[in-house]
C-alpha cells in the first residue's frame, strides 16, 4: 500500500468512477517486530483482565471503576499505548493500538472506553499538534497514567454542532482566562489533563476556537458527579466547569483560532480506536453465542443445528470480518502517513458501530430469555454497544460528512464549495447551501469532462473475478448517482439529507467490500486457495449483500417516498403525538 | 549474596485452545492454535525473580528449545523481569532427553546456583526433564515445589515461601507437595527444583516490562553447537481423543442420589 501524504481518498476517487487500487492493495499486515510486541501485550492483558471477569458486572451495576483498579491499569501501563517510546510510552502504530483495544474490549466496554478516551482523544491533540516542549512536559506523566487525559468539546448547547460552543477564552496578559461548562466528558472524574476547546473570537465568530491544555489542579476547574448511564456505566462521565481558569499561553495546542480543525483531526485520527473496540466486542460475542447455541437444547437438539440460529451466527462472522478489514485498512492509511483518510475513518466507525449493534442484538436473541438476564453478559454488552453510534460523531452526522466530503472532491474545482464543506460540522446548513451553486455549474458541464482512468481492478487475485465485476459495475453506478444527485437537487439540497444518506450508505458498503476483497485477495496470494475457502465464502456473502443494498439505495435516489415520510414527520411534530386510535 | 538461577520457558498450546488430533493420528492440528509459556515454567520464573530479589540481586537466565517462535515465550519471561535469554534453535520433533541434554550443556556453561523448571509441560504432561537434568548433572533435586493454598491470599503471602535459600547460599529448603500433604526438604546447592501449581501466583508482564524486554539479549545455540544429539529416542505413534462424556442427569433429591450411587453406579 504505497500511500503517502499526497495520496487521494479512495472513496472520493470512487465518486469519480476511479478505483485507486494501490490505496487498498495489498492488504496490510502488522509489522513483524510490532507483532511480537503485540502478542506480549495481548497475553499480559489477558492476565490483567481475566481475573476481573466477575468484577466487571459488579462495577457496571455500581457505575464506577474502583480506584484500586484504575491504579492497576496505571501500573500495568495501559495509558502509555500511543505515547512515543522517547517519552516513556509503547509508541504503538494505529494498527497495533486499534488491535490492542480489541483485546481490552473483549473483556469490558467500560475499561476499553477509559483507556480509549485517554489515548484516542484525550491526549491526541498533544500527540498530533503539541510542541516539543509541551510533549516533554506532559507525555512521560501521561504514559505512566500519573496524568489521565480527557477531551472536552461537548457542551449543553453544543453536541453535533460543535462550532456552537459557548466556553470562552479571553487573553489577559500572558494567560488565557477560561469560562464555561462542558458536558459528558469521558474520564472527567479521573483525569488531570484536559484538552479543552474554547471560543477565542467573539460570540458571533462561530468557527473561531482554540484548544488548550488545562490541568485539574488549576484554580477554577471543577468536576461534576458521575453520570448515571445506560451503558459503559463504569467509565467515568462527568461535567467539567471552568470558572475564571487562568491558563498560560504555553498551553495552547496548535494555532490560536484553529481549534476546530484540531478537534476534527483528533476525532478522525482516534476513530479507529473505537473501531478496534467494536471488532473486539464482536469477536467476544461470536465466542459467547456459539458456545451458547451448542449448549442450549430445544426440540431435542442443540439450537445451533437450526437454520435460523445459523443464519445469525453466519451474519456475525461476515460482519466481523468486514468491519475488521475496513478498520485495518484505515489504520494502515494512518500509519503510512496519508492525510486523506477522514471519510474512510468515518466509514469504518459507522459500519463497525452498527455491525457491533446487530451482533450484540442477535447474540442476545440466541440466548433469548437467558440473554435478557443480568447473570449473562449479553444485556450489558448490548447496553455498552449503544454508545458507539452516538459519540465521536453521531452516525447521522458522519453519514452526511461521508457523502458530502466525498462529493466535494468531485466538485473540487469550485473553491468556495470545498471551503465551506471543510466546515461541514462547523455549519452544515451553509455547507449544503453552496452545493446548489456547484449543482448549477456542474449541470452545464459536459459529463464527459469527468476524468475516468482507473475503472478496473488489475491486482486482485483472479479467483475474485465475480466480486470484482460487481464492484466495478457498482463504481460506475455510484459515479453516475453522485452526478445525478448533484444535478437534481440544486439549491434544495438542504432538505435532501435522505439523498446524502443513500449515497453515504452506498459508499460505506463499497469501502467495506473493497477492504474485504483486498484482505481475501491478499490472503489467497499468501496462503493459497485451500487455506482461504471460508474467507472466500465470507466475501461471497458480503458481495451479495452489498450489491442488493447498493442497488436498492440507487433505485431510491430517483424514486422514493421521501416527501411523504417527511410530511408524516411534520404531522407528528406539529401535534407532538401519534394521531390515530380505535377509540373515538 | 547475589545468585544466578536458570529457568525454562517452553512454548505450549494455550489450555483454552480447542485441541484436535490430526488426520494421521500422531499429532494435533496446529492451525488456529494460540500459544503460551508453559504455566509451570511461568511459576518457575516468578519464583526465581522472588528469590533473586530477596537475596540482594543476581541473575535470572531463561532458556527455551524450539523454532524462532519460542522467542515469544522468552520475551514473556524477560518482560516479567528475567535478565537475559538463551534460545536453542531446533525445528522438528524433540523428546525429553534432548531437552534435558541441551539444558545440561547450558548449565555447564552458565554455572547457575540453581535451576527451576516446571514439573511438566501442559502439552505432553511428561514430567521428566527436571529429573533427567538433576541426574545427569549429579545435582540434588526437589520436585513439585508447592504451597498450601492454591492462590496467594494475604495470609499465604505472609507465610514462609516454599523455596528458602540459606544466607550462605549453600542449602535450599523446599516445601513440596506429596499425596495429601506437604513435605520439607533441605537440598545442598546447586540443585534442580521443579514447580507445582500452588507455588505462587505469577506476576503479569507490565507494558513497561515488555518494552524493556525488547532490548534484553537472546543468545542463540543449536543442539549441535552444544554437542547434543537431537535424534529423538522416543516417537509419538498414536494420539486419540478421550471418549466423549455422556450427558449427566439431574436427580430430584439426596435420597435418589444415594440410591443411584449405591445401586446403579455401585460406588458406595
Ligand atoms: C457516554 C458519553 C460519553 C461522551 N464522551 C465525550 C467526551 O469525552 N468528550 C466530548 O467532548 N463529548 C463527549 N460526549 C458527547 C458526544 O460526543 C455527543 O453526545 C455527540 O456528539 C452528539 O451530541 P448530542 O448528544 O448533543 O446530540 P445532538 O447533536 O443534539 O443530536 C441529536 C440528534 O440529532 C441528530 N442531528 C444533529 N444535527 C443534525 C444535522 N445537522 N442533520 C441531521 N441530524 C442531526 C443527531 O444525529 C442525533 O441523532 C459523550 C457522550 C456520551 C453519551
Ligand atoms: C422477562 C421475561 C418474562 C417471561 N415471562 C414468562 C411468563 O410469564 N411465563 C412463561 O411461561 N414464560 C415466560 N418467559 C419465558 C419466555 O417465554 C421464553 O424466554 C421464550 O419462550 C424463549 O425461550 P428461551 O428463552 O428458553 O429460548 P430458547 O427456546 O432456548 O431459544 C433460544 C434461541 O433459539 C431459537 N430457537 C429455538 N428453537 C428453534 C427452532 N426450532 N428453530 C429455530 N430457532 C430456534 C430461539 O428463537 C432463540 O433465538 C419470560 C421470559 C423473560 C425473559
Amino acid at each position: 500500500m504505497p500511500s503517502n501524504a499526497s495520496s487521494p481518498s479512495f472513496i472520493s476517487q470512487l465518486c469519480f468512477g476511479n478505483i485507486e487500487e494501490d490505496l487498498i492493495l495489498p492488504y496490510p499486515k502488522m509489522k513483524a517486530a510490532e507483532q511480537e510486541t503485540f502478542k506480549a501485550v495481548r497475553s499480559s492483558i489477558e492476565q490483567l483482565l481475566k481475573p476481573h471477569d466477575k468484577d466487571f458486572r459488579a462495577w457496571d451495576e455500581k457505575g464506577e471503576l474502583p480506584a484500586e483498579f484504575v491504579e492497576e491499569l496505571r501500573q500495568f501501563g495501559l495509558f502509555s499505548l500511543v505515547i512515543p517510546e522517547a517519552h516513556g510510552g509503547m509508541g504503538l502504530s494505529a494498527t497495533a493500538y486499534s488491535r490492542t483495544l480489541q483485546e481490552i474490549a473483549k473483556y469490558d466496554g467500560s475499561v476499553a472506553v477509559t483507556v480509549g478516551a485517554h489515548s484516542s482523544i484525550g491526549m491526541r491533540g498533544l500527540l498530533l499538534f503539541g510542541t516539543d516542549e509541551q510533549k516533554a512536559r506532559y507525555m512521560p506523566k501521561l504514559a505512566t497514567g500519573e496524568l489521565i487525559a480527557a477531551f472536552c468539546l461537548t457542551e449543553p448547547g453544543a453536541g453535533s454542532d460543535a462550532a456552537s460552543i459557548k466556553t470562552t477564552a479571553v487573553k489577559d496578559g500572558d494567560d488565557w482566562v477560561l469560562n464555561g461548562n462542558k458536558l459528558w466528558i469521558t474520564n472527567g472524574g479521573i483525569a488531570q489533563f484536559f484538552t479543552v476547546f474554547a471560543k477565542t473570537g467573539g460570540q458571533a465568530d462561530r468557527g473561531n476556537m482554540t484548544a488548550f491544555i488545562v490541568m485539574r489542579d488549576m484554580p477554577g476547574v471543577s468536576i461534576g458527579p458521575h453520570e448515571d448511564k445506560m451503558g459503559i456505566r463504569a467509565s467515568s462521565t462527568t461535567t467539567v466547569h471552568f470558572d475564571n481558569v487562568r491558563v498560560p499561553a504555553a498551553n495552547v495546542i496548535g494555532e490560536v483560532g484553529k481549534g476546530f480543525k484540531v478537534a476534527m483531526k483528533i476525532l478522525n485520527s482516534g476513530r479507529t480506536g473505537l473501531g478496534g473496540g467494536v471488532v473486539g466486542g464482536m469477536k467476544k460475542l461470536i465466542s459467547l453465542a456459539t458456545v451458547q447455541a451448542k449448549e442450549r437444547v430445544q426440540f431435542g437438539k442443540p439450537i445451533a443445528e437450526f437454520g435460523l440460529v445459523k443464519q445469525k451466527i453466519g451474519q456475525m462472522v461476515v460482519d466481523c470480518y468486514a468491519a475488521e478489514s475496513a478498520v485495518n485498512l484505515v489504520n494502515e492509511l494512518i500509519d503510512s502517513g496519508s492525510q486523506e483518510y477522514a471519510v474512510e475513518a468515518a466509514i469504518a466507525k459507522v459500519f463497525g458501530s452498527e455491525a457491533m449493534w446487530r451482533t450484540a442484538d442477535e447474540a442476545l436473541q440466541i440466548a433469548a430469555g437467558n440473554g435478557f438476564m443480568k447473570e449473562f453478559p449479553y444485556e450489558r454488552i448490548v447496553r455498552d454497544a449503544r454508545i458507539n453510534r452516538i459519540y465521536e460523531g453521531t452516525n447521522e452526522i458522519l453519514r452526511l460528512f461521508i457523502a458530502l466530503t466525498a462529493m466535494n472532491e468531485v466538485g473540487g474545482q469550485l473553491k468556495e464549495l470545498s471551503e465551506s464543506l471543510k466546515g461541514i460540522f462547523n455549519n452544515p446548513i451553509k455547507g449544503f447551501g453552496v452545493l446548489s451553486e456547484y449543482a448549477r455549474r456542474r449541470a452545464s458541464m459536459a459529463t464527459s469532462s469527468v476524468k475516468r482512468e482507473k475503472t478496473r481492478f488489475t491486482k486482485l487475485d483472479p479467483a475474485l473475478e465475480k466480486n470484482q465485476l460487481v464492484f466495478e459495475e457498482l463504481t460506475r453506478e455510484l459515479a453516475g448517482a453522485v452526478d445525478r444527485v448533484l444535478r437534481k437537487h440544486g439549491k434544495n439540497i438542504i432538505g435532501k439529507q435522505f439523498a446524502s444518506k443513500r449515497l453515504a450508505d452506498i459508499m460505506i458498503d463499497m469501502f467495506v467490500l473493497a477492504a474485504t476483497m483486498s484482505r481475501v485477495s491478499t490472503s489467497l496470494q499468501e496462503k493459497g486457495a485451500t487455506a482461504v475457502t471460508k474467507e472466500l465464502e465470507i466475501l461471497e456473502v458480503l458481495t451479495g449483500q452489498v450489491k442488493d443494498r447498493a442497488r436498492a439505495n440507487m433505485a431510491k435516489i430517483d424514486d422514493n417516498d421521501d416527501e411523504l415520510v417527511k410530511s408524516l414527520a411534520d404531522h407528528a411534530l406539529d401535534r407532538e403525538s401519534f394521531s390515530w386510535d380505535n377509540v373515538e | 549474596m547475589p545468585i544466578k538461577i536458570l529457568v525454562t520457558a517452553k512454548r505450549v498450546e494455550d489450555y483454552e485452545s480447542k485441541i484436535k488430533v490430526n488426520a494421521q493420528g500422531n499429532g494435533i492440528v496446529l492451525e488456529g492454535l494460540k500459544y503460551k509459556i508453559n504455566p509451570f515454567d511461568e511459576i518457575g520464573v516468578e519464583e526465581a525473580l522472588r528469590l533473586v530479589a530477596k537475596h540482594g540481586g543476581g541473575e535470572v537466565v531463561v532458556a527455551s528449545v524450539g523454532t524462532k517462535d519460542v522467542h515469544e515465550q522468552l520475551r514473556h519471561a524477560l518482560a516479567m523481569g528475567a535478565t537475559r535469554a538463551i534460545w536453542v534453535n531446533h525445528a522438528g520433533p524433540l523428546d525429553q532427553m534432548t531437552v534435558a541434554g541441551c539444558l545440561q550443556k547450558l548449565i555447564e556453561k552458565e554455572k547457575p546456583d540453581l535451576a527451576i523448571l516446571g514439573k511438566q509441560a501442559i502439552d505432553d504432561d511428561q514430567n521428566q526433564v527436571g529429573q533427567y537434568l538433576a541426574e545427569w548433572l549429579g545435582w540434588s533435586q526437589a520436585t513439585f515445589a508447592s504451597k498450601e493454598e492454591s492462590l496467594e491470599s494475604e495470609a499465604e503471602k505472609s507465610k514462609t515461601p516454599a523455596l528458602q535459600l540459606s544466607a550462605d547460599a549453600k542449602t535450599l529448603t523446599v516445601i513440596r507437595e506429596v499425596d495429601g500433604g506437604l513435605e520439607t526438604l533441605e537440598c545442598s546447592m546447586p540443585c534442580v527444583v521443579t514447580t507445582d501449581l500452588r507455588l505462587n501466583q505469577p506476576r503479569y508482564a507490565s507494558l513497561p516490562g515488555i518494552m524493556k524486554a525488547k532490548s534484553k539479549p537472546i543468545e542463540e545455540h543449536t543442539p549441535a553447537t552444544l554437542g547434543v544429539d537431537a535424534t529423538p529416542k522416543i516417537t509419538v505413534t498414536k494420539m486419540e481423543h478421550p471418549p466423549a462424556r455422556k450427558a449427566g442427569i439431574k436427580v430430584p433429591d439426596v435420597a435418589t442420589l444415594m440410591d443411584k450411587l449405591k445401586n446403579e453406579a455401585k460406588v458406595i
